[in-house]
């Protein structure tokens, strides 16, 4: 579905992305797994066509991929931006329709927001609220409620349980189980390693801007390096 | 003599708040202040003379004119001036500075081209003035007042309503995300320079009529920008009472004091707010929570 390959991408004067080449296929969940600056989320900039890559090639449904980020969007990349990113000037509802800002289908759009406040209670209740004044968690949600009002085809998620608190991260990743049983493809970006590796088909250490290990979520989390360097775990004695 | 002086410092107060929502809505989004919008003022109200004067078409026509013709002029005005700035991601100063130059340019223009002529409206309200409460009232100042405020509250549905004024008010909190919502950018950005000429040129228009036609009308939107600070940039509903407020004062202190000086309370007005209030009436105090 999604072919990245040797992708090259510069933020200013740092080579943030290099070489990079992974490949999302329809109806999985992929993780990228990296520390803070591994360029985890330029990587999900440049997918959402907000950066540009300087070189390599990112193929989208057997097309070259958009590189203007409303196009992106209507193909049905839709990223989840790191730290939420909702508009704090406008009601969760507000925000829950900016989400389904190039659809038509009105009928279904009432119908997916229901289906949105049923996966997430929460919201409905805060329905008329002002997004800025939600809490960490519930922005999350509404982060992930807004991207899934776009029907997304593939669902970019940068760092969702970033700040959570664990009951939350848990919501979290339960949510992002049950909308890829609804067949949405899902490429995760995150931190939390175990918890990601855990629910992903495949996986990609990136460090430093490089793919540096990649295989199936199982096989990474037998991986001696990822469990040392990600997961808390020794190998070698002191 | 009071309901008078009132009615006159709120239509006065009215066409500031039909200025100051170009500037905020501008604001809004690309977060610079638009100094060339008093330029597209001025020539909404050249449009508008010209067409009931030399095509003696009716009023009503007139203003349908300028606020077209200036719309789209302020749409050239982004597409030629600022689009390149924008898409290389300039600092929003760099932006200010081409508005500056854009409004020097275009006052110079009319200079060579038109003169410096002063032209003057005919005479479109009747000059009997109505009886109300045994005050005067000018069918101008009232019409100017109506024509506001239901200009403004017809924005500010568009605004709250509509799915396009929806992504106006995204944008104006974040682009980037507005673009992964699939907002094109570029022509949004068109849309707000359309709606705020188009209400320059509404505001040209009785500009031009109750004072007159000339180069350097576009000045008197220093008040209107001054309106828009009092109320907070960007904001809507603070550009309509920051409007209201300065129209007021002005008035009350032409009548009750003295006119010359009047000039002096609205700009020590706006020192006073920037002190104790840099945000204005209603500006934005929104933060997310992280």
């Amino acid at each position: 579905m999604l072919k990245v390959k040797d992708l090259n991408v510069f933020y200013g004067r740092i080579h943030a992305l290099k070489d990079v080449s992974i490949e999302v296929d329809e109806g999985e969940i992929v993780t990228i797994v990296g520390a803070n600056g591994a360029g985890k989320s330029t990587l999900m900039w440049t997918l959402a066509g907000v950066l540009k890559g300087k070189s390599g090639s990112i193929i989208y449904r057997d097309k070259p991929h958009p590189t203007v980020a409303h196009e992106a969007a209507a193909g049905g990349i839709v990223l989840v931006p790191e730290r939420r990113r909702l508009y704090a000037n406008l009601t969760v509802r507000e925000n829950l329709m900016m989400g389904a800002f190039l659809r038509k289908d009105i009928e279904a759009i009432k119908k997916d927001l229901e289906y949105i406040y049923s996966l997430f209670p929460i919201l409905k209740e805060r329905t008329t609220q002002y997004a800025g004044t939600l809490s960490g968690g519930e922005q999350q949600m509404a982060a992930i409620a807004r991207g899934l009002m776009s029907r997304p085809k593939i669902l970019l998620l940068d760092e969702p349980s970033l700040g959570l608190s664990p009951i939350y991260t848990a919501e979290v990743f339960n949510t992002i189980l049950e909308i890829n049983a609804q067949n949405t493809t899902i490429l995760l970006a995150e931190q939390n390693a175990k918890k990601a590796l855990e629910i992903a088909d495949r996986a990609y250490v990136l460090e430093t801007g490089r793919v540096v290990l990649s295989g199936s979520g199982k096989d990474l989390l037998q991986d001696p390096a990822v469990q040392e360097a990600y997961l808390g775990v020794r190998h070698k004695a002191i | 003599m009071f309901l008078q002086t009132l009615v006159t410092g709120l239509s006065i107060g009215g066409i500031y708040a039909l200025m100051a929502v170009g500037y905020s809505l501008v604001f809004s989004i690309l977060n610079f202040s638009n100094f060339a919008h008093g330029t597209i003022i001025m020539l909404g109200a050249y449009i508008g003379y010209f067409i009931i004067s030399s095509f003696n078409l009716s009023f009503p026509l007139s203003l349908i004119g300028a606020v077209l013709g200036a719309a789209l002029l302020a749409l050239l005005n982004v597409e030629l001036a600022y689009s390149p700035l924008i898409n290389r991601r300039s600092p929003s100063l760099y932006l200010m500075i081409t508005a500056m130059g854009v409004s020097i340019f275009l006052e110079n223009m009319v200079y060579v081209t038109l003169g410096s002529h002063f032209y003057a409206f005919p005479e479109i309200f009747k000059q009997s003035n109505l009886k109300f409460f045994g005050s005067d009232i000018s069918p101008l100042d009232l019409s100017a007042l109506v024509f506001s405020l239901v200009s403004i509250y017809a924005l500010h549905l568009f605004l709250i309503k509509t799915k396009l004024g929806t992504a106006i008010r995204a944008a104006s909190y974040d682009m980037t995300t507005a673009s992964l919502n699939g907002v094109n950018m570029t022509r949004l950005i068109g849309i707000v320079f359309l709606l705020a000429g188009a209400f320059g040129g509404l505001a040209g228009v009785f500009l031009g009529i109750k004072y007159m036609v000339y180069p350097t009308m576009g000045w008197i939107t220093n008040k209107a920008y001054i309106a828009a600070v009092i109320g907070g940039l960007g904001s809507l509903p603070g550009a309509v009472i920051g409007g209201l407020i300065l129209g007021l004062l002005e008035t009350f202190v032409s009548v009750y004091i003295s006119s010359t000086i009047r000039d002096v309370f609205s700009f020590s007005m706006v020192i006073i707010f920037l002190v104790i209030l840099p945000a204005g009436l209603m500006g934005r105090h929104l933060e997310e929570k992280v």
